[in-house]
């Protein structure tokens, strides 16, 4: 069975079924999910949402990594993309 | 969408316990929560083929009551539903996340029950990618059955620590040492109270175990002064009860100082009839009692409700005995676990240390606000100075920048976190399009 990944900033991050992007980018051995809108380096904190330290786009649409699952060929971008675009 | 009698926020013990009471008592129910899978901090779900975390055979127990609750009462819960609010009308705004819209609900009564959120107190290098709560890391093992590579450190104070220390070492993988800054071994009077308790000290006797025989330093009256990066790792500093510092290499660190109610941008208690729907909060986020206590508040909180809109019978007094119960526990725990010395005033940390994580707002930034002739008050401290203006809008940084402020302006009265945060909603993104969808659902 190929293992069902999604993709952030373009590259293939593989990832269990029911687990959320934070766990699936961390394990992939990313600290920083790229930056929010206020310009600092997105990231896994608290782990329930509350935090707010961990959004990013799924689609298009801002939510907490922390929240929620992965999915097949999703599309996952940091919050922020204007400034880091390398 | 047919609106429920009671509708319950948060899918933890407390609100299965009082979404069950309820459906028991005939009121039609709707339970909804944020995650994915029910659970909450102590019961969170494992992904599929993952073994579910160790929690003991008591709370396996608990869990299995829960779950043939909603079975028998057919609850079917609402998974990554998040509540945004209460609108002007009263209607509870509940926010879909699988389909994409936000949906108005008008239930008879709400029952918050949203848990805890960990406190975590700024220290320099506390912001930094790598460095979470030691409830973060749980979500995570607990979720995913998987630890990080590398050495981790837990830091800070409270029970969590051990308890998250013995499962790591349980899993084998032990932490590099457990920093605690209260010293709980000389707190013996106060540690005598446990022996009322013995649920919490046969739990705290496993987890000590495990550590000892692991050879895991729990280092007491100890604390974790700054995290510095250090390539990919973190150089940790920590003072010891006399004043020695020491320095460490660890790869991860996960800080915790206690939990709090969960009870951010939330709807107000309401218990008068007729205006507007019954709001009544049920477990952690009502008052941070523990894991047993939640379900019995829930309870609490269902019978309370439905005696409010329906005139039901409340019996509730067995339920007020067995909290009051758990909160002599808790107030042992909190002296066996007070600070073996003072905590650093916040104000005395260096200038670049982050108060408000989300804008970067610095204790120099705070010092500068109280330069001037005349003290700013919370509201000013929010709109001149940023802090807790950013996305968490206050969570983590309210209480601190409240505590220092306080000190640094002692001619004006304090300011409260509430000043900070103020009493907005939503507090969490919500897609612009979702919310101007919402239909005008019927009224009842």
């Amino acid at each position: 069975m190929t293992a069902s990944t999604f993709l952030f900033r373009g590259a293939a991050v593989p990832f269990r079924p029911g687990e959320t992007i934070a766990a699936a980018l961390t394990a992939a051995g990313l600290r920083t999910f790229g930056l929010d809108p206020a310009g600092r380096e997105t990231r896994y904190f608290c782990g329930i949402g509350a935090c707010q330290a961990c959004l990013v786009r799924v689609d298009g649409v801002l939510v907490e990594a922390c929240l929620t699952p992965a999915r097949a060929d999703g599309r996952v971008e940091p919050a922020e993309d204007r400034h880091d675009r390398s | 969408m047919t609106d429920p009698d009671l509708l319950v926020i948060g899918g933890g013990p407390a609100g299965i316990a009082a979404a069950v009471r309820a459906a028991d008592a005939g009121a039609s129910v709707m339970l909804v929560e944020m995650r994915p899978a029910l659970g909450g901090a102590f019961h969170r779900r494992p992904i599929e083929g993952v073994e579910p975390w160790p929690i003991g055979r008591e709370g396996e127990r608990r869990w299995a009551r829960l779950d043939e609750g909603l079975v028998r009462t057919g609850i079917v819960p609402r998974l990554r539903t998040a509540f945004l609010g209460l609108d002007g009308a009263g209607a509870a705004l509940l926010e879909d996340r699988v389909a994409g819209r936000v949906e108005a609900c008008h239930p008879r009564a709400i029952i918050l029950a949203t848990g805890a959120l960990e406190s975590v107190r700024p220290r320099p290098g506390w912001h930094r990618p790598g460095v979470v709560t030691a409830g973060g890391l749980q979500v995570m093992m607990k979720e995913t059955g998987r630890i990080p590579e590398g050495r981790i450190l837990l830091a800070g104070s409270g029970p969590l620590l051990i308890a998250l220390a013995g499962q790591l070492t349980a899993r084998g993988r032990p932490p590099v040492a457990v920093v605690e800054a209260a010293d709980p071994f000389t707190e013996m009077v106060a540690g005598l109270g446990l022996l009322a308790h013995p649920r919490h000290l046969a739990e705290a006797a496993v987890h000590l175990g495990r550590l000892a025989l692991a050879r895991v330093p729990w280092r007491r009256a100890t604390v974790l002064e700054a995290i510095t990066p250090k390539g990919d790792a973190f150089e940790v500093r920590l003072r010891d009860r006399r004043g020695r510092r020491t320095t460490l290499e660890v790869d991860h660190v996960a800080l915790h100082d206690g939990i709090r109610p969960n009870d951010h941008g939330l709807p107000a208690a309401n218990e008068t009839p007729g205006a507007g729907p019954i709001v009544v909060s049920a477990g952690d986020g009502r008052e941070v009692l523990g894991v047993v206590a939640a379900e019995i508040d829930g309870e609490r909180a269902a019978d309370r409700a439905l005696a409010l809109i329906d005139g039901r019978p409340e019996a509730t007094r067995d339920h007020l005995r067995r909290l009051a119960r758990e909160r002599h526990a808790q107030a042992v725990l909190a002296r066996v676990f007070a600070p073996a010395r003072p905590l650093d005033p916040l104000e005395t940390l260096p200038d670049d240390t982050v108060l408000c994580r989300c804008e970067g707002r610095t204790v120099g930034d705070l010092k500068v606000l109280f330069t001037g002739a005349d003290t700013p008050a919370g509201r000013e401290i929010k709109l001149t100075g940023r802090f807790a203006m950013g996305l968490c809008q206050g969570r983590f940084c309210a209480h601190w920048v409240a505590e220092a402020s306080a000190r640094l302006g002692p001619d004006a009265p304090a300011p409260r976190p509430r000043d900070l945060t103020g009493d907005r909603w939503p507090a969490r993104p919500v897609p612009i399009a979702a919310l101007a969808a919402v239909p005008d659902a019927p009224k009842r």
